[in-house]
């Protein structure tokens, strides 16, 4: 029998609104809780997805009031929403937000957490529920889960649901994300932690699925047979910014490729799902990477540069070395690229090429496929000089879209065939109330929906293919590119040698 | 943006044809086609929802006005505009006058989007027949707003006589958010309690007259199987009529919404406080949007429509329409007065 009479799996227009229960952010005041959090919790109230019942509670160290509180968040949503400003949204919201004060590693603050927990339930009528959102250095984990542990926090029952969001990094290797991932589900049960990889939050990330499985069209090329080679890049051209001290022990492969980059590799290359299901996605996505093999020749094949002084969209920027907090010999690579392969029947000998990096010429993340040339031209050689190889290009970000590129013949009298682009645009005008990436993120939490978060053993896999290329590099220096450059001439080289080129984004 | 005046439907076509090979590639992924039939009196209202809406769903928006169907000679005027007022996307506003209003889909069939779903919406009084006008046969989904009327009520019972699949309301769009409500505060009870939630009564306060009550009513008894009635709230309740629901259930509970015309609504509800939800009044652009989401039967609408009204097996009925001639200026013989009629018909309401 349907539980609740009013739920009609017909009616479309009714949104997922999540059960009673409680948001506790820990590092409430801290750069991510202020610019994402806050505002997306915003979003989702105004949009009237948060559930009837709902209580926001911020921890951190900082001695503020209630109302000092409710000021900075109210300032921090305002700032960043992506939905209108409704000052009555917000008076009800606010109404609904506390914040405890203490450090971590202080117990009478937990004690005080869980009262507080525990009298939102009468008060809020949260139910019991309750996710713990970790937006925290990592190497607070411990002290913290340990705190979650001993207050009986974590604990999900029969009547009610304790979750944890966890950001990446999700360790900095194999065996610390091991550590990492048995702390975590040793104090909360598997299916009940989130792991953040916002990119997966991203509409044109999720329309993958749909381009690859509800087409006729693209899935039958979809393979070694007519795929010559995948690049997927994700260029910024921000520098470090105050990051130093975290991007100096982490550098572009653990901060990029361990976790967007091979999960986009992983939503390209997978096999179809049995379903379109939080566990059957998982599964397809695990075993893509573990079927990821690194390559034999790293000197050619896995490439990482770091930025050097140099002049970006017409300003001149400093060199990585020279950024305020970077040791000045450092050996932090800010830029990285690897050749990949999927030892699958799918997609045997066809290399994936990856490449992450910072100060490049532009924002932009794209999966490109390119496709085999035609094994026989009819046209005369000169007639085909210009004609490159067929592309099929999902482009993450910005201008958020497809682009399918072919050859067409120049107008005239000759017979010239040209490379011409056709665009599928969900073009920034069509997207501006689409909802932001940590809000969609959000919602799926507060709803149990785990289809767009990595699982432990994606991670695990993931480090298994970053570990042999961070070993390799260890004690090495990384090759200089002049900021404003696309990476390193060595990473130009990686392709050269088999004959191929980068696309530029 | 370029002006046509009395031009042809082939010119509107080429002009298009020429804005797009300039406009560039703000043009690409149109997924339908949105034909606004307007009054002249609420054109301007059309335009602001309709831009609206095409930042959601990039669409061609075609506006249909036709005006003083009486006067002797047709005559065409259009507007083509890309990337201007009228949002981001390919727009063309064409008034209509004399006979070419009755034969609007002649300019309007080559202007449409090649292989896409078209829409139409009527922020005009729609034809009593919609297959009088042969806008709604070959759309394959049609709006209508019966809170426009003169009568209500009498729009309602008119649009559940003549529902064919793929008919929709905008007096049905603006219950959505009191029906979410509904739906995740009868969520939380039965989550608290672990088992199913039965309905035993309900009503709904408010005015009795407005459409939207009446239809959120519809649906209520329609989804719980209970007599749901729309009573005299005490106050003036907001564009959606409604001010307050009440909803008995078994276990002798009762569940209590109320709208606090801040924008917001309060639960009431059993073993819980009180609690305070966004309840805020949409724009006309935001309820368009929402229709233009999915563009497949609503069969909860029918099955609510039928319940408010008493007429049955909507659902049942063929989605398909042939159009029917119509002319107005015919209705009553041929005499002067029933021009001035026709005028009057297709002037303001």
């Amino acid at each position: 029998m349907n539980p609740n009479p009013l739920r009609d799996p017909r009616d479309r227009r009714l949104p997922r609104v999540p059960q009673p229960c409680a948001l506790v952010v820990f590092g409430i005041t801290g750069d991510l809780a202020r610019k994402k959090l806050l505002p997306a919790v915003y979003d989702l109230a105004n949009r009237g997805l948060l559930p009837t019942n709902f209580a926001l509670l911020g921890f951190a160290r900082r001695d503020w009031g209630d109302t000092e509180f409710a000021e900075l968040s109210r300032e921090a949503a305002r700032q960043h929403a992506r939905t209108p400003w409704r000052e009555e949204v917000w008076e009800q919201l606010a109404a609904d937000i506390t914040f405890v004060q203490g450090s971590f590693d202080d117990d009478n603050a937990f004690d005080q957490l869980a009262a507080t927990l525990g009298e939102l339930e009468g008060s809020h009528g949260i139910g019991g529920n309750a996710a713990f959102y970790l937006s925290i250095p990592p190497s607070m984990f411990p002290t913290v889960l340990k705190q979650m542990q001993r207050t009986g926090m974590a604990e999900s029952t029969a009547d009610r649901w304790r979750r944890v969001v966890v950001e990446k990094p999700f360790g900095e290797d194999l065996p610390s994300s091991r550590e990492l991932n048995a702390l975590v589900d040793s104090v909360f049960s598997a299916e009940d932690v989130f792991r953040i990889d916002h990119y997966l939050g991203k509409e044109t990330v999720q329309n993958l699925l749909a381009l690859r499985f509800a087409n006729t069209l693209f899935e039958p090329i979809w393979n070694g047979h007519h795929v010559d080679s995948v690049q997927i890049t994700m260029a910024e051209d921000v520098g470090i910014g105050g990051r130093a001290s975290f991007y100096e022990k982490t550098g572009a492969a653990r901060d990029v490729l361990q976790n967007h980059l091979l999960q986009l590799l992983a939503l390209t290359a997978m096999e179809e799902p049995v379903e379109f299901s939080a566990e059957e996605i998982r599964t397809e996505k695990l075993k893509v990477l573990r079927a990821i093999s690194v390559p034999e020749d790293m000197e050619t094949f896995a490439i990482r540069g770091q930025y050097e002084q140099g002049w970006l969209a017409g300003e001149r920027v400093k060199g990585y070395q020279q950024e305020e907090g970077v040791d000045p010999k450092s050996a932090t690579e800010t830029f990285a690229a690897v050749r990949l392969g999927v030892e699958t029947r799918r997609w045997a000998g066809v290399p994936f090429y990856l490449r992450t990096g910072k100060r490049l010429p532009r924002r932009v993340t794209e999966i490109a496929l390119m496709f085999k040339r035609a094994p026989h031209l009819p046209f005369a050689e000169t007639d085909t000089e210009e004609l490159g190889n067929n592309q099929l290009v999902v482009r993450v970000q910005p201008d958020e879209g497809v682009t399918l590129k072919f050859g067409s013949k120049v107008p005239g009298s000759v017979m010239e065939v040209r490379d011409v682009s056709m665009d599928f645009l969900y073009g920034e005008q069509f997207t501006e109330s689409s909802p932001e990436a940590y809000e969609r993120l959000l919602l799926d939490v507060l709803l149990g929906d785990a289809t767009l978060f990595p699982r432990n053993a994606e991670v695990e896999a993931s480090w298994a293919v970053i570990d042999p290329l961070e070993e390799f590099w260890a004690g090495t220096t990384p090759h200089a590119y002049r900021a404003g450059e696309w990476g390193p001439r060595a990473a130009e080289e990686m392709l050269a040698a088999e004959d191929r080129r980068w696309r530029r984004p | 943006m370029t002006t046509l005046w009395d031009t042809t439907g082939s010119a509107v076509v080429k002009e298009l044809a020429a804005q797009r090979r300039t406009g560039g590639a703000v043009l690409s992924g149109v997924a339908l086609t949105l034909v606004v039939v307007a009054d002249e009196s609420r054109v301007s209202d059309a335009e602001e929802a309709a831009t609206h809406a095409a930042e959601m769903h990039p669409c061609r928006l075609l506006f249909v006005v036709r005006r003083q169907i009486e006067a002797p000679a047709p005559r065409l005027d259009a507007e083509v505009l890309i990337g201007g007022r009228l949002g981001p996307g390919e727009a063309v506003v064409m008034r209509m006058y004399g006979r070419l209003g009755l034969h609007a889909e002649s300019v309007v069939l080559p202007l449409l989007a090649a292989d896409a779903p078209v829409v139409a919406w009527w922020h005009a009084a729609p034809p009593d027949r919609l297959a009088t006008d042969a806008l709604a046969v070959f759309a394959d989904r049609r709006i209508t707003d019966s809170s426009i009327a003169d009568d209500p009520l009498a729009a309602l019972k008119t649009r559940a006589a003549d529902y064919a699949p793929g008919d929709t309301d905008l007096a049905w769009t603006r219950s959505t958010a009191w029906r979410a409500i509904l739906a995740s505060s009868l969520d939380s009870v039965s989550g608290r309690r672990g088992e199913p939630v039965v309905v035993t009564a309900g009503r709904v306060e408010g005015d009795p007259a407005n459409p939207t009550a009446r239809l959120l009513a519809g649906w209520l008894s329609s989804r719980c199987g209970c007599p749901v009635a729309v009573e005299e709230g005490t106050r003036k309740p907001g564009e959606s009529g409604v001010e307050s629901v009440v909803l008995t259930l078994d276990q002798k509970e009762e569940v209590r919404i109320h709208a606090d015309r801040k924008g917001g609504a309060v639960i009431s509800q059993p073993y819980r406080p009180d609690a305070a939800v966004a309840l805020p009044e949409r724009v006309l652009g935001d309820l368009l949007s929402e229709e233009l989401r999915r563009l497949d039967p609503d069969e909860p609408y029918s099955d609510a429509l039928e319940s408010a009204t008493g007429v049955s097996d909507l659902a049942d009925r063929s989605p398909m329409r042939e159009h029917v001639w119509f002319d107005p200026a015919e209705e009553n013989g041929n005499g002067s007065r029933t021009k001035k009629r026709a005028a009057a018909k297709t002037g303001d309401s």
